[in-house]
């Protein structure tokens, strides 16, 4: 185990090469996690690829790739571009309801000082407390009377308020010191213009984390969308795709195509906002 | 569910420290003149502050509590196909729910049964695997970062879109599937319809879902170790696997500790996987979990009552599952 006495007696090449074999090693240890991790991804892509078969090969054959199942998908499923459509209105409007509901909330609970602070701290962190299944059978009994079922209205205003979000704001407001606030307010400047020219603009790592993370998540709901959608134009894309496979359960081709295809905004949004998400995640989580 | 312990010690954005704005402002307790300019400033502000909270707190009562406090209410009614209350009930729900009726029957025990099993299955797999993939993150080679996105991407997609990618991966038809059974000597020829398999195949899946989030908090754990811990330790001729054992996973434990009761939380949620993987409580109702079950009431049965009832149970155990991991943060805050 101990390395120590066997380095003393190997030569400065000897090291060399034991570290150039040990890059190898770590190098072939995360090709093989990439692959396993990704394997699904693959798989899925490789599926797409092979044409309308009814016993897929775990690799396609590569001389025939099909690559026009990308657009063949939209002509089988003439509601895949409304679903996508959806899912960006109601994923962009959360996102920006959020980021405005959370940083009017955050900014009371971080720079002013008022009677009753603590309880509504309470409030807001009591909504944490209580997870989605537990009130969706009111919600939906409530949208439903509200004739708000196939709406974006239903789909969009039971995310707006986030007591992530909240959190989330008044832990980066905290940061920015209290002075500038008192300067600014002996400046003549207003609290609501205080929050929009100086604190939102200093505060964007923390609202491009939140936005990322808004957006990342409405994207991906399900059981919400599942129950107020009867209407097939009405779905978002989770919930469309997976109507989709039971109608077309036997052609794997097409069922992977528009997997891949709803797959790819939030995957590309992975790539760009990761250092934002990675921030939110590791300072405040919730996964819901 | 709730604030990690990274969010105790990382970065510029979560210090704590500044100026506590929780407790009520102590320099505004002060004598004479400035105490009454001080305290009218203070009310001024609270109309403003509940200005500014109005929206969140607006959606909030509409969205979460209203519907909260209805839920317990619907509990104690029998209901009508529109969710009105109809006749008192009492906790009659409740005590069938957890089979104190003298009725026998436990499919709801049975179903909070088959969650927990559902949840030792992921949790645990889920925190080995996503440890594994944070130490083989940290090795200091060029493109490291390429690798983290790609043991991250799960984050990025949707259960419902994995579930439609994992059901074909198990689908009888599919070679790769129907030669690994055979290597496993396994009978089934359809792992989603087998009562030996069907559960253990989705949380399977589940654990390739949680992993990019499971790897973003190990990592961040890791790399919130101290450098020249290792350097010490390596003069102590602990390296490798010995500076893992003695030194990684001990400091690693708070992290660990807390991604068990997050994904123990969200294992009890799971609803989603289920719903698309098999679709009905499986079979001998093998995969029966408890949100799938609280659907099937609401949901094919439109018993809004006693689905309320299961609801309610359900978010009493989130609640000592969210406590216990309070009181695990409370404790590694105070070791540290």
């Amino acid at each position: 185990m101990s390395t120590a006495p066997i380095s003393r007696e190997i030569n400065v090449t000897q090291l060399r090469v034991f570290d150039i074999l040990k890059k190898i090693g770590s190098y072939i240890l995360l090709l093989l996690a990439s692959l396993l991790v990704l394997f699904p991804l693959f798989f899925s892509l490789s599926l797409a690829v092979q044409g309308p078969t009814v016993a897929p090969n775990l690799l396609p054959d590569f001389g025939k790739l099909d690559f026009n199942v990308f657009g063949d998908v939209f002509a089988q499923e003439k509601n895949l571009g409304r679903w996508i459509i959806n899912s960006f209105v109601v994923s962009l409007a959360v996102t920006v309801g959020q980021l405005v509901t959370s940083s009017l909330a955050a900014y009371a609970l971080a720079t002013l000082q008022f009677p009753g602070k603590n309880f509504f701290f309470f409030i807001f962190l009591g909504t944490l407390m209580i997870p989605w299944e537990a009130t969706i059978i009111p919600n939906y009994i409530n949208v439903a009377s509200w004739g708000w079922k196939d709406s974006y209205q239903g789909l969009v205003l039971p995310f707006i308020a986030s007591g992530f979000g909240i959190f989330l704001l008044r832990q980066y407001f905290l940061t920015i010191p209290k002075d500038l606030y008192e300067a600014a307010v002996i400046d003549g400047c207003g609290r609501t213009r205080y929050l929009w020219a100086i604190l939102l603009p200093l505060s964007r790592p923390a609202l491009a984390t939140l936005a990322v993370y808004a957006f990342l998540n409405t994207w991906n709901q399900y059981y919400w969308p599942l129950l107020i959608t009867d209407d097939p134009t009405w779905r978002t894309t989770q919930v469309g795709i997976t109507a989709f496979r039971s109608s077309e359960i036997s052609v794997f081709n097409l069922q992977m195509a528009a997997t891949i295809i709803v797959m790819l905004p939030t995957l590309i949004l992975l790539i760009l906002g990761q250092r934002q998400l990675v921030r939110g995640l590791t300072a405040g989580a919730l996964k819901g | 569910m709730s604030i990690t312990p990274e969010a105790q010690q990382k970065t510029s954005f979560s210090e704590p420290g500044a100026k506590t704005s929780d407790g009520l402002d102590k320099s505004a307790v002060k004598s004479g003149a400035t105490h009454t300019k001080a305290n009218s400033r203070r009310w001024q502000d609270l109309g403003m502050a509940l200005i500014y909270m109005a929206p969140a707190l607006i959606f909030f009562i509409v969205f979460t509590f209203m519907p909260f406090f209805r839920a317990i209410w619907l509990s104690l009614f029998v209901t009508d196909a529109k969710g009105e209350t109809v006749r008192f009930n009492d906790v009659k729900y409740y005590s069938r729910i957890l089979n104190l009726d003298g009725s026998g029957r436990d499919e709801y025990l049975k179903s909070i049964l088959t969650t927990i099993q559902f949840t030792f299955m992921v949790v645990p797999l889920g925190i080995v695997v996503s440890v594994a993939l944070a130490v083989l993150a940290t090795v200091k080679v060029n493109l490291i970062g390429v690798f983290r996105t790609i043991f991250t991407s799960s984050i990025a997609i949707s259960v419902a879109s994995a579930g439609v990618i994992w059901a074909l991966i198990y689908s009888p038809n599919v070679k790769l599937t129907q030669w690994i059974l055979d290597l496993l000597h396994s009978k089934s020829t359809s792992i989603l319809n087998d009562t030996a398999t069907a559960l253990a195949a989705v949380a399977f899946m589940s654990v390739w879902t949680g992993l990019g989030f499971n790897f973003i908090i190990t990592l961040a754990g890791i790399q919130a170790i101290p450098q020249d811990l290792y350097e010490s330790g390596l003069i102590d001729g602990a390296s490798g696997w010995k500076s893992f054992r003695y030194l990684t996973l001990p400091l690693l434990t708070p992290t660990l500790l807390f991604l068990f009761i997050i994904n123990t939380i969200s294992s009890f949620q799971a609803f989603t996987q289920f719903n698309v993987l098999i679709g009905n409580e499986g079979p001998d109702s093998s995969t029966n979990v408890f949100v799938f079950s609280i659907f099937k009431s609401f949901w094919s049965d439109n018993r809004y009552g006693f689905a309320s009832a299961m609801s309610v149970v359900l978010f009493v155990v989130l609640l000592i599952l969210t406590f216990v991991q309070f009181r695990l943060l409370d404790r590694r805050v105070h070791y540290s």
